[in-house]
């Protein structure tokens, strides 16, 4: 370990295939512009390019070297470009050992160093050996838990960690109504209108035509529709399946496990006191059911994309929702007078909500499609928005801010006050004019924020909240809470009422 | 707890979004030119007309009387305890940041603004970024310097 030394060749290959997961979308663009180009010949582009990103991959790893000396992380890395990075055994919160589908047809592990800031993204090292795993991890640690040995001894029989882990049942539930599937249909949506000329031009379609006795073009293209909805629901179905089967969280005294996956399996280790906000959120088709996902917001701790929102259980019936979070996160576990948006407000929430597809549906009923029936459209965008004003409010206390709101599922956040990073109160002029306001509050998550808003509120009522804020810094006991002086409309977070 | 005091901007600022506008609205006229190009056959002389109308009138309210505006509403103060931030011509936005959360403070100054002796405050926190544009160089590294001092007796405390 006192001596650079490279991984496992086998990180050439799994580098390889992060670079193209990366880049695919640029690859993507590649191959589709290459295919309908005449100057570049298309088979060059692909006897070069996948050659090339192998070789890159290779020159990676060759690249990639590590080795720890007195407690202290080297890693040196980057083909054209030299990098080092130096972690000390000090500044290490995190040793996470995992293996994905290529590591463990090799056996061998993945091992992750995160630190408190994004740069630990980079101390992954893709490819060991199990021993050599534990060994660094030993050295790695072995700084930190040395000075409290007794202490570890403890906490070892102390920490009978409590485990959670997702029924097979909600499982199912949550890949079946999965909100994946939105973005995945978007994303056939626009490949099948890349390759849709080419099947046209192909034989394919005479052949259909011919197969199915004397069909309109309409409803084939109707027919067609509704195959790559299906797929595409499909599609998302199954990823959520591999993506969160054999889910479980375990919480220990100052982290929580997450882990995840099927065949990929993610290990994500969070330290509670980098927790900077927890979430629920009720989808649409969900909420009916009596379902929900809850979330958290980590700072420092981003995936690859750098996000900080990380799934806490996928699917929860609501009913133990609060149990969840009493067990598992219990310094969010809080009831908070909350105050709504005015009934007056109810309109604005309507009609941002049906504004524009009142306007669509009436512009295609006149000019194209003269049925009554679209006109339900128009009846459930309004349904909407008395949903998203019902579901919109604001609440707080001492140490904490609840925010809750709609856009398609609702959504609720529990925030520490000391974990809001800014927050801005935003005023229209016809809110102005109504005093009425928007509020949106910032946290930190991965390498960027996450923001939370509601629309609409009273603006005495956020006004107290942003005097109550400035107060913050006076000392604990001259502190006295701002509220607004009417009576609270609703209790947030609010699982038991919404329940009854 | 006193009011926090706050500071206007310097009126120079006022010719920097001048500037700006002037410079970054030039592209609203090329709607009209890619009608004409697109629809060379087909133009509609009234449609034309008034498009090229009503781009002049927003180009000029953007050039004239907007940055006015903007350089009226704009507040900020910093305080040992958080930076307040107000502003918006048309949708108004206060903005509170607490100086325990301020990660650094930069100054920028681009040419034009140093044409002007004007710099740019920049505040990031671990989730946002917000500027005070175009502050007289002098007052911005005035600026800079209360942020990270109060910033860093503020983290003491926690």
């Amino acid at each position: 370990m006192y001596e650079f030394q490279r991984q496992h060749p086998i990180a050439s290959v799994s580098k390889t295939l992060r670079e193209i997961r990366r880049n695919i979308i640029s690859i993507l663009v590649t191959l589709f512009v290459g295919a309908s180009s005449e100057a570049i010949p298309f088979h060059l582009l692909i006897y070069i390019g996948i050659p090339l990103i192998f070789v890159i991959g290779v020159v990676a790893w060759w690249r990639f070297q590590y080795k720890i000396e007195d407690g202290e992380l080297h890693i040196r890395s980057g083909i054209f470009v030299r990098k080092n990075l130096y972690l000390t055994r000090d500044r290490v919160q995190v040793i996470d050992i995992s293996s994905g589908v290529l590591q463990r047809l090799f056996g061998l592990v993945k091992v992750d160093i995160q630190t408190a800031g994004s740069t630990s993204r980079d101390a992954s090292i893709e490819a060991v050996t199990a021993e050599k795993a534990d060994l660094i991890n030993r050295l790695l640690r072995n700084g930190a838990q040395q000075k409290s040995a007794d202490e570890e001894a403890e906490s070892v029989e102390s920490e009978k960690s409590k485990v959670y882990s997702l029924p097979g049942k909600h499982l199912l539930i949550a890949a079946t109504t999965s909100g994946r599937f939105g973005i995945i249909l978007s994303v056939m949506g626009t490949i099948f209108s890349q390759i849709e000329p080419v099947i046209r031009e192909s034989e394919i379609f005479d052949y259909l035509f011919s197969m199915l006795p004397s069909q309109t073009d309409g409803i084939m293209i109707a027919s067609i529709i509704l195959i790559v909805i299906v797929a595409a629901w499909i599609f998302s179905f199954f990823s959520t399946l591999l993506m969160y089967g054999d889910f479980s969280v375990e919480v220990k005294k100052e982290e929580i496990v997450i882990m995840r996956g099927i065949f990929e399996k993610k290990r994500i280790t969070v330290p509670y006191n980098r927790i900077q906000a927890i979430y629920v959120n009720e989808g649409l088709v969900r909420q009916p059911l009596g379902y929900a996902s809850a979330h958290l917001e980590s700072a420092g701790y981003g995936d690859d994309k750098g996000t900080g929102s990380l799934m806490l259980f996928p699917l929860i019936p609501r009913k133990k929702v609060e149990k969840l979070i009493k067990e598992i996160v219990p310094q969010h576990d809080v009831k908070i007078d909350g105050y709504t948006p005015p009934f007056k407000t109810l309109r604005r929430y309507i009609f941002r909500a049906a504004f524009i597809i009142l306007l669509i549906t009436g512009l295609v009923y006149y000019f194209l499609y003269n049925a009554a029936w679209i006109w339900i459209f128009p009846a459930l965008s309004i349904f909407w928005g008395w949903l998203k004003y019902k579901d919109a409010g604001i609440g707080w206390d001492r140490d904490n801010i609840i925010l809750r709101s709609r856009t398609l599922s609702k959504t609720t956040a529990i925030i520490k006050r000391n974990r809001i990073q800014d927050i801005s109160i935003n005023q229209s002029p016809i809110q102005r004019y109504r005093n009425l306001c928007t509020i949106q509050v910032y946290v930190a998550s991965g390498d960027h924020g996450k923001s939370f808003s509601v629309k609409d509120l009273d603006y005495d009522d956020v006004q107290m909240l942003y005097v109550d804020l400035q107060k913050r810094k006076e000392k604990e006991t001259e502190r006295e809470l701002t509220i607004p002086q009417r009576k609270a409309e609703t209790t947030l977070p609010g699982w038991k009422v919404n329940v009854a | 707890m006193s009011k926090p005091l706050f500071h206007k901007l310097p009126p120079r600022a006022i010719r920097i979004w001048q500037w700006s506008n002037s410079i970054g609205n030039l592209f609203l006229f090329g709607l009209p030119a890619l009608y004409y190009l697109f629809f060379q056959d087909s133009v509609n002389q009234v449609f034309l007309i008034s498009l090229i109308v009503i781009i002049s009138i927003i180009y000029l309210l953007y050039l004239l009387w907007i940055p006015f505006l903007q350089w009226k509403k704009w507040r900020y103060s910093v305080d040992e305890n958080e930076i307040h931030l107000k502003r918006g011509v048309i949708i108004k936005r206060e903005t509170l940041i607490p100086l325990n959360r301020v990660q650094h403070v930069d100054t920028r100054q681009g040419p034009l603004l140093q044409w002007y002796n004007l710099s740019t405050v920049s505040i990031s926190t671990a989730a946002t970024t917000h500027e005070i544009p175009n502050l007289d160089s002098e007052i911005a590294l005035r600026v800079r310097s209360t942020i990270s001092t109060n910033a860093r007796l503020a983290k003491e405390d926690v």
